[in-house]
């Protein structure tokens, strides 16, 4: 059967299964005006999901209870509430383990509460999906958007995509489980948005009708085997101690660790087809300013574009979709003519601005800004990304904010 | 590159830090090339017949009989080695086995160096194995051995190994088969 | 049928090691009235151990895979421990996840089983260790029970974190000194079965190792409950005789001497649980 296998029948809940690519590129859309909490609805209910588990954190409470409707619904398999974020993060490994296409959700402190958990699913080639919708961590205490919480996962083994808005984390929901189950990946995915900004804010997105879903998981293609006495070898521990004997080499841990992140890499080819591209480029091509942009930090920096345009000046946008696998190549091809670079962020240790400067080092002769970095719940107007911009360019700000 | 080991006191760099990726659909890997198929095949086939102790590890996806598929694959593996000349070693499981594996009559691939050094194997097919554990078990040979290793996968294939073709199933078997014993007959063996 | 991933293919058979042959030839698959009898005479599914010499853990694991009704069925959930470096050898499917989780990572196992096949039984166990089930896996633990999860708990009680040399645990006596308790333990063993039964276990037993017997239908009773009814709880006392300072072939002694005070033989059950236990032994299944 391969990769392309025919794409026909039903799934569990009376779904057409049609093919990944007709569901995200091909079939009709309608426009409905709905928050991004709604949008993680609508996605899980055309993902042929078979389980999920919640735990309330603002702001993804709500995403996760409406996962829950769609459990009532007949759309999800298995379902309950957790006791904690670390328990929930367990029983989901468990259900994956098991043979279960899985997704959950959390924020903030949720996230570092569940900490211990993202590494073993890596390491044990779980396909699970966390919807995180990043909130500030303690302390002190916020529960406003700040995606500080990303920069924790950067290591962990897992693979991150930061969506800019609820059509995007729609489509990276649906995406995320076509890559994230391909069997040479077949590593955890964090679609990852800023927090209340996506989640409790209602946008217009398109979204396909509601009778047809993703092609159900066939636990069968993981790269081990699946926890359910069904399939050889018999004699079989999901990760065992891998240390315990002189004839051990020990290197079979630093070669499963390397086998996760070579993991990593190659879901390239796949995430940009699917996500038609790992950045997207926004404003001049030819411009010499550059945002380097991520999630909702993307969108403020493409409105200070069509401001500098009202001035005269250039600007692009460069909008990073993934952030693992990062974007090396795509990042310093649309940024070869640039002669500034800013990266603006909502937090306050510029993880991203890192990302971009461990990347370009020695590669690229631009001067790379982190500003403007918000946090804790700050907006970012556009004016400031504007004035930040038009003090590097060595301009006058022409109008008083 | 995914070149012939030994290559390096860890399994670090692997195929992928230099940009190798497993091969696209219809295509297999010779070293960090990418090839059609038959060409993989060819070069695969002429390894196991001109290099020393050539060996099958063959894994659970096809020891046991847990599907249909798994029977025929075994009757196929049986006929490569007799073709190829080759001995048959299987992975029975992937369990650490402590203290030591017996390096003679398995391989394991928390420590798949023990059975090449043992045995001196110099090239090598692994089949019926799932593909992390084959990582595993590849990243490792390549750093601290110097045998040739080729991967026949069912699914996606092997970077780390340095002939490998995807997709395989009962006919590709018998394909690369047909491929051997042409080769075969060409060298004169 | 499940125990198809034990078969070897007929053209392959003459490569296999013995041990591998055994498995599937002498093993009591398939038949769900095996048990601690089977011992002398079928092959183990459990293939070799690195436990101490005399440990009665390994007497534990192995009475409790011996009397497994379903062990072509069953999957076995571990927890960071001594009990851990048993499980590679053990011929089932396994896990093991973090430390305080299996719990947790059971609850998911089983309700996806349940789900994917919900005509077979697929019997799940957790197996861990005193640290982990009340100390570490408190919370994941009793709220497995609060959920009714269809599980049976196991828990290899040695007073002690033995396999990270020897401190004190929430299940050591009051008293005894410990490394971390270098002044004694302040305060009294958890009585853990008392928790599970608070925590709405159906089935719970509090025992010592001495009698193989005695296990195997422990451990039947709680499985066949777990399968119908709820949660269920096996308290095993298997000390650490490094620990305690005894010597290799004095663990037995030790256990029996503690059947008499702290781990008398101690059972509990539902209404719920007592219906399917007496149906079970109708059935000869117990």
């Amino acid at each position: 059967m391969g990769n392309n296998g025919t794409y026909s029948g039903v799934n569990k809940s009376g779904q057409k299964i049609v093919s990944p690519d007709y569901l995200l590129f091909e079939a009709p859309r309608e426009k409905v005006f709905m928050t991004g909490s709604e949008a993680v609805k609508e996605a899980v209910k055309r993902a042929s999901v078979d389980a999920s588990v919640s735990y309330p954190i603002t702001p993804q409470s709500e995403a996760a209870h409406l996962i829950g409707e769609l459990w009532v619904e007949g759309y999800v398999g298995v379902y309950f509430r957790g006791e904690s974020e670390f328990g929930v993060m367990s029983e989901v490994a468990g259900c994956s383990m098991a043979g279960a296409r899985v997704i959950t959700t959390t924020s903030g402190p949720g996230t570092l509460r569940a900490m211990e958990n993202f590494p073993m699913w890596a390491g044990s080639r779980l396909p699970i999906q966390l919807v995180l919708m990043a909130r500030g961590v303690n302390s002190p205490l916020s529960i406003q958007p700040d995606n500080l919480e990303i920069s924790f996962l950067l290591d962990t083994g897992v693979m991150i995509w930061h969506a800019e808005n609820a059509q995007e984390l729609f489509d990276m929901i649906l995406a995320g489980f076509v890559v994230a189950e391909k069997t040479d990946v077949h590593v955890p995915i964090i679609t990852a948005i800023d927090g209340f900004f996506i989640s409790h804010t209602r946008e217009s997105i398109m979204i396909p009708p509601e009778d047809i879903a993703l092609p159900p998981y066939n636990p069968y293609m993981s790269p081990t085997p699946i926890i359910d006495a069904e399939i050889a070898p018999g004699r079989y521990i999901k990760d065992p101690f891998v240390m315990k004997s002189n004839y051990i080499s020990y290197a079979t841990h630093a070669s499963w660790q390397w086998e996760v992140r070579a993991a990593i890499e190659r879901s390239r080819p796949y995430a940009k087809h699917y996500l038609r591209g790992l950045v997207e480029e926004y404003g001049d091509p030819e411009a010499e300013l550059v945002f380097v942009a991520s999630g909702t930090a993307a969108s403020q920096a493409k409105e200070a574009t069509r401001m500098l345009l009202d001035e005269g000046i250039k600007a692009k946008v460069v909008k990073v979709k993934s952030i693992r696998p990062f974007p090396h190549q795509e990042l310093l091809e649309a940024t070869k003519n640039a002669k500034y670079i800013m990266v603006p962020e909502f937090n306050v240790v510029g993880w991203l601005e890192r990302e971009v400067r461990a990347a370009f080092y020695g590669k690229s002769n631009a001067t790379i800004i982190g500003t403007p970095r918000v946090a804790g719940g700050m907006t970012m107007p556009p004016e400031i990304i504007y004035k930040d911009a038009l003090k590097i360019l060595g301009k006058e700000v022409s109008y008083v904010l | 590159m995914a070149t012939l080991g030994p290559y390096h006191f860890s399994p670090y760099p692997t195929a992928i830090v230099d940009g190798v990726l497993t091969p696209p659909p219809g295509k297999g890997l010779l070293y960090n090339e990418i090839v059609d198929e038959e060409v993989a095949m060819r070069e695969a086939a002429k390894e196991m017949l001109t290099r020393e102790n050539p060996t099958i590890f063959v894994g659970p996806l096809i020891i046991y009989a847990w599907n249909e598929e798994a029977k025929e694959m075994a009757k196929l593996v049986r006929e490569m080695a007799e073709v190829l000349n080759a001995k048959i070693i299987p992975m029975v499981d992937y369990r650490p086995k402590y203290p030591k594996i017996n390096p003679e009559v398995e391989i394991n691939p928390n420590h798949p160096n023990l059975t090449i050094w043992h045995n001196n194997i110099k090239v090598c097919i692994f089949i019926g194995v799932h593909c992390h554990f084959a990582n595993i078990a590849l990243k490792i040979i390549r750093a601290e051995t110097d045998c040739l290793t080729i991967a026949m996968c069912a699914k996606m294939g092997h970077e780390d190994a340095m002939i490998t073709v995807r997709d395989q199933h009962p006919e590709d078997v018998r394909k690369f088969i047909e491929i051997a014993k042409q080769v075969k007959k060409e060298l004169g063996k | 049928m499940s125990f198809n991933i034990y078969k070897v293919n007929e053209e392959l058979r003459e490569f296999m090691p013995p041990e591998v042959l055994e498995l599937e030839e002498k093993a009591t698959w398939g038949n769900p009235k095996r048990g601690v009898m089977d011992l002398p005479y079928a092959k183990e599914l459990l293939e070799e151990h690195s436990l101490c010499a005399g440990c009665p853990e390994s007497d534990a694991f192995r009475y409790i895979l011996a009397s497994l009704p379903n062990p072509e069925d069953t999957i076995i959930v571990n927890s960071t421990g001594c009990t851990s470096l048993v499980f590679p050898h053990i011929a089932l499917h396994t896990v093991h996840s973090l430390f305080g989780n299996q719990n947790a990572v059971a609850s998911g196992i089983k309700r996806v089983l349940e789900y994917r096949f919900p005509n077979k039984v697929k019997d799940v166990v957790v197996l861990a260790g005193d640290g982990a089930t009340v100390d570490i896996g408190l919370d994941c633990t009793l709220q497995s029970f609060f959920r009714q999860e269809k599980i049976t708990t196991i828990c290899y009680d040695n007073e002690v974190y033995a396999n990270t040399g020897g401190q004190e645990s929430g299940l050591t006596v009051k008293g005894h000194v410990f490394k971390m308790a270098p002044k004694g333990k302040q305060w009294d063993k958890v009585p853990m079965w008392q928790l599970a039964i608070d925590s709405g276990c159906h089935y719970v037993v509090r025992m010592t190792v001495s009698s193989p017997r005695r296990v195997e239908q422990a451990v039947k009773k709680a499985i066949y409950v777990a399968r119908e009814v709820g949660p269920t709880y096996i308290h095993l006392y298997t000390p650490c005789i490094l620990e305690i300072g005894r010597n290799s072939d004095e663990g037995l002694e030790e256990m029996k001497l503690c059947d008499k005070e702290r781990f008398a033989f101690f059972e509990y059950m539902t209404p719920q649980a007592e219906e399917v236990i007496k149906r079970k032994k109708e059935e000869g299944l117990i």
